[in-house]
């Protein structure tokens, strides 16, 4: 397996009236050509941090303290971190697109869709006649199931919200890129367009050799879509796994917790438990493992370091000091 | 009694904890305490100086000098105190206008938005109506008609002119209200319309409303000087506008030492307007604490 | 032929049409209103001239009536209601009655002269002061924090609460008095004697240099509030999603900064612009006065001292439909910017 896309030890904080919320703490993680990968993780977890940091578009207020984020692809390598200015420019959407949660807002409320496409090309050094460009898009369209008239024309208020999601990822697509990242692609939308965007990235999957990041806390997208998973905890990541260890043999009590709270057809009411407590605060985070004091596995060592990301079995690691207990405890 | 000592203690403290928030925004509590000094200045001020109106011809437009801080006007009669007496005429109209453009506005805004149907459409065009119509033009015409002679009636005719701005805001603001749950309970009590109107709805709009009464304050301070000005309004008594009626209409504007007669009752009135607009402005930030919060 | 009649449906049944109806509306209401007052206020003004020519000039109570009825276009013996359709009648045909102190010459005729100089200076004023200030407003919005914006911020914040005639009271004190930058004497009026109208260089400097003052006036007292309100806007439309969206798709920061913030943080500006021009309209009356820039504001102030009344009714009506239209036309305007408005046809 090639590796395309390196993360090492990065640490990202935000600077905020009361302090220092640090985001992403010490997070090295690999991505694999061809693969697809899921960042799980709730809401302030730093899943979205770290994917926005993949293309550098971090607001001003967030600081890469340290670590570095290579990507290698075509016979190019860049350092994302140390890009700048054109080069940065160049390199996003290129190499890695970024597709954002909400698509209801997008687009810019003034131009036509058809002109955010040329807007795309233009900004980037990219040789296409007009007639290529023509087909290509025509392509991409049908590839996400829109018709071109209609959606080409139109402005973007103009088009459903599941319309929009679409033509983003028809757009996302336009360059060519080696990686798409996805940020949460059906949290703000209906039950069953939910349903339609999640066939729509198979069928991409399938069809294209594409590179897929999925960020998001909902671990049944995951299960649909994934290869492998990474689990995040208060910013740093706490398993990662293939997508058949972490569902059918998790090693951490956070993805244990996750994934015995997802309700199933089979499950019944009594079975359903939500992990007790919520999320450290970022600013004063807790000693140790940051999870200990949600957790029901906890010793005396847990309170004292943080545990580290180890491989324990092949292509499976965890961050957890208990992590047989866990192994026996689901068996049982 | 005890109740009332409860209630009383906890008014005390939320103001304590108003004027907390008042000094977070530096600029605004400038303002703010630049605006207390004018009003103590207006109001106060005329009993502590009297105001001496004996002209004084060998002293004709003194420089500034310790005895009269901002010097002499064209009769010899020193300016600052001209100042100090001169802003309670402004303040007074300002406030009556303020106060009954509020009224109304208050009134039938959220009646308008309540209520619905027929009467909105009619109070809304009414108030789009009296909204392009360029205000001071009309006040000019006006004011050539009836004869200006008491505060209250200049107050009047400005409060006339100033309300649909403010309606069209209380309006839109009653509208997002009405549609919260804590009004369908109240109707689903069947509690009445205006009990819910004055009771439910307009205690939550209190920040609101105070903040369109100081705007409005000062459009009415803008109107008032400028037909002081145009002099259209009778020159009864000696305030800032009056005096700068006369630098104007008796030359002082040409003259080049009598700049201080003149500037003195510009200062005054900008700083006015100035401070106003800049206790609103902190005002805004506390009511809505999200604006202006940088993370 | 089908898209004509497709776009003439679209007019008929679009926001525009409803707009356009409303501001004719309110000019009718203006022109009723106009009429009403003047015939039925206790101090009519009618009676009053009425009474006025009777104790000055000896006339009797029915020459000075006819006097009066001919100045006012209006013929007072008929019932009210027709008089009102009368005067309906005559501003229809442009006639709005004869001024009392020029006897001899149409109201019209008095503002054809007068009104184009007002309009230019204010016209000229507002696209320097909405121009300057969408930049400058942008500007510090992108630099927010900085030492530019807290200069930039405070001046404009200071500017924009000063009365717009103090500051043209100012500017004549300090550059025409104080300092003698300016030659005051001589910038009275709209143009220089002797100089004729055409397109000729001297005729534009000429104009150019009487409404100087009127126009740094209107331009010093409004651009503070553009400032301000489009730093918020950019600020706002900064934090929009499509912008960081547009910054991830690799566009080129002037497309950005142009077409994705620029186009929308403008549109917000576009209601208040419509208020603006009311305002600097209205101002007019006391800064043409002060300047002594002869235009509609330094006649309706001269009118209402001598009180003439036709040529106030006159000049108050038309400015006030020049308002009403040129707030049309704003809306028009921006119903073209945000193709939000054309389509769903909301309010």
């Amino acid at each position: 397996m090639e590796s395309i896309l390196k993360i090492e030890d990065l640490y990202i904080d935000y600077r905020v009236r009361r302090g220092l919320v640090k985001a992403v703490r010490g997070v090295s993680l690999e991505v694999y050509k061809g693969e697809t990968l899921a960042i799980i993780g709730e809401s302030g977890s730093g899943k979205t941090t770290l994917g926005l940091s993949i293309i550098k578009l971090l607001p001003s207020s967030a600081r890469i303290s340290q670590g570095k984020i290579w990507y290698q692809a075509d016979g190019k390598k860049y350092e994302v971190v140390s890009l700048d200015g054109g080069k940065l420019r160049k390199f996003r959407w290129k190499e890695i697109a970024m597709v954002f949660q909400s698509a209801l807002n997008a687009f810019n409320p003034v131009i036509r869709i058809w002109d955010h496409i040329v807007d795309t090309i233009d900004s980037h050094d990219v040789k296409i006649t007009k007639e290529e460009l023509r087909t290509k898009v025509l392509e991409l369209l049908r590839l996400v199931q829109l018709d071109p008239d209609r959606v080409l024309r139109s402005y973007p208020h103009e088009l459903s919200g599941g319309m929009r999601q679409r033509v983003l990822i028809a757009l996302a697509l336009l360059l060519d890129p080696n990686i798409i990242i996805l940020d949460e692609p059906t949290t703000a939308l209906d039950i069953l367009s939910q349903r339609s965007i999640i066939e729509l990235l198979k069928k991409i999957k399938k069809e294209l050799n594409l590179t897929i990041i999925l960020i998001s806390h909902d671990l049944s997208l995951a299960a649909e879509l994934a290869d492998r998973v990474a689990v995040m905890y208060a910013g740093s990541l706490v398993e990662v796994g293939s997508v058949y260890d972490i569902f059918y043999r998790p090693l951490h009590p956070y993805t244990l917790g996750l994934i015995k709270a997802v309700p199933t057809v089979s499950t019944s009411f009594r079975e359903l438990i939500s992990i007790p407590g919520s999320p450290p605060d970022l600013i004063d985070l807790p000693p140790g493992c940051k999870f200990h004091p949600r957790c029901e596995y906890k010793k005396e060592e847990c309170l004292r370091e943080e545990p580290k990301l180890i491989g324990v079995f092949p292509n499976h690691y965890v961050a957890c000091y208990r992590w047989e207990k866990i192994k026996d405890g689901k068996n049982n | 009694m005890d109740k009332k000592l409860r209630k009383f203690n906890l008014f005390f403290s939320s103001l304590k904890d108003t004027f907390r928030l008042l000094k977070r925004n530096k600029i605004g509590f400038i303002g703010f305490l630049i605006l207390i000094f004018i009003i103590l200045m207006s109001f106060i001020g005329p009993y502590i100086v009297p105001f001496d109106t004996t002209s004084r011809l060998d002293k004709i437009y003194v420089k500034p000098s310790w005895e009269h801080p901002l010097g002499t006007d064209s009769q010899g009669r020193d300016i600052l105190i001209q100042i100090i007496h001169g802003g309670r005429d402004v303040l007074i109209v300002a406030f009556l206008t303020g106060l009954l453009s509020t009224l109304i506005a208050v009134t039938f805004g959220s009646l308008s938005a309540f209520i619905g149907g027929r009467l909105d459409y009619l109070i809304t065009s009414l108030a789009d109506i009296v909204l392009t119509i360029p205000h001071f033009p009309l006040l000019s015409v006006l004011a050539a008609f009836i004869r200006l002679k008491s505060s209250f009636m200049i107050a009047f005719i400005l409060a006339l002119l100033s309300w649909p701005g403010l309606l069209r805001a209380v309006r839109a603001q009653v509208l997002s209200i009405k549609e919260r749950d804590f009004i369908e309970a109240a109707r689903a009590l069947d509690l009445g319309t205006s009990y819910i109107v004055f009771s439910e709805i307009l205690p939550n709009m209190m920040n609101y409303i105070v903040i369109s009464f100081i705007l409005s304050m000062t459009s009415a301070v803008y109107a008032q000087v400028g037909l002081i000005l145009l002099g259209l309004v009778p020159l009864a008594s000696h305030n800032w506008g009056v005096m700068i009626n006369f630098a104007w209409t008796r030359g002082a504007i040409f003259y080049k030492n009598s700049i201080f007669y003149i500037l003195s009752p510009i200062i005054a009135i900008s700083l006015f307007q100035w401070s106003l607009i800049s206790f609103t402005r902190s005002l805004e930030e506390i009511f809505n604490p999200r604006l202006g919060q940088g993370v | 032929m089908g898209d004509l009649k497709r776009e003439l449906r679209k007019i008929a049944g679009s926001v525009i049409l409803k707009r356009f109806l409303k501001s004719i509306f309110t000019i009718l209401v203006v022109v009723t209103l106009t009429f009403f007052i003047i015939r039925l206020m206790p101090s009519n003004p009618i009676q009053i001239y009425i009474n006025q020519l009777i104790s000055q000039y000896g006339m009797t109570y029915e020459e000075a009536k006819t006097l009066a009825a001919s100045l006012f276009s209006i013929d007072l013996n008929r019932p009210i209601i027709l008089q009102y359709l009368d005067f309906l009648k005559n501003l229809w045909k442009g006639d709005l009655g004869v001024s009392f102190l020029s006897r001899g010459t149409k109201v019209t005729s008095i503002i054809k002269e007068f009104l184009p100089w007002t309009l230019f200076s204010v016209g000229v004023s507002l696209l320097i002061s909405f121009t300057l200030g969408i930049i400058l407003g942008m500007l510090i919005a992108y630099k927010r924090g900085g030492v530019i914006d807290f200069i930039i911020t405070s001046l404009a914040s200071i500017l924009s609460s000063i009365p717009n005639y103090l500051i043209g009271i100012m500017i004549l004190v300090f550059l025409g008095v104080q300092w003698r930058i300016i030659p005051i004497e001589t910038m009275r009026g709209s143009l220089s004697p002797g100089i004729k109208p055409g397109f000729t260089l001297t005729f534009i400097k000429d104009v150019f240099f009487h409404a100087s003052m009127p126009i740094l006036t209107y331009v010093i007292s409004t651009i503070g509030s553009w400032i301000l309100t489009m730093k918020s806007s950019t600020l706002s439309t900064l934090g929009e999603d499509f912008v960081m969206v547009a910054k991830a798709r690799g566009l080129k920061e002037s497309r950005i900064t142009f077409s994705y913030v620029g186009r929308n943080a403008i549109l917000p500006l576009f209601t208040s612009l419509t208020i603006s021009l009311g305002f600097i309209v209205g101002g007019s009356v006391l800064i043409e006065s002060i300047f002594v820039y002869k235009g509609i504001g330094w006649v309706l102030w001269n009118s209402i001292h001598s009180r003439d009344y036709p040529v106030m009714q006159g000049v108050f009506l038309i400015i006030t439909i020049s308002v009403i239209m040129a707030n049309f036309l704003a809306d028009l305007l921006y119903s073209r910017l945000d193709p939000r408005i054309r389509t769903s046809g909301g309010e």
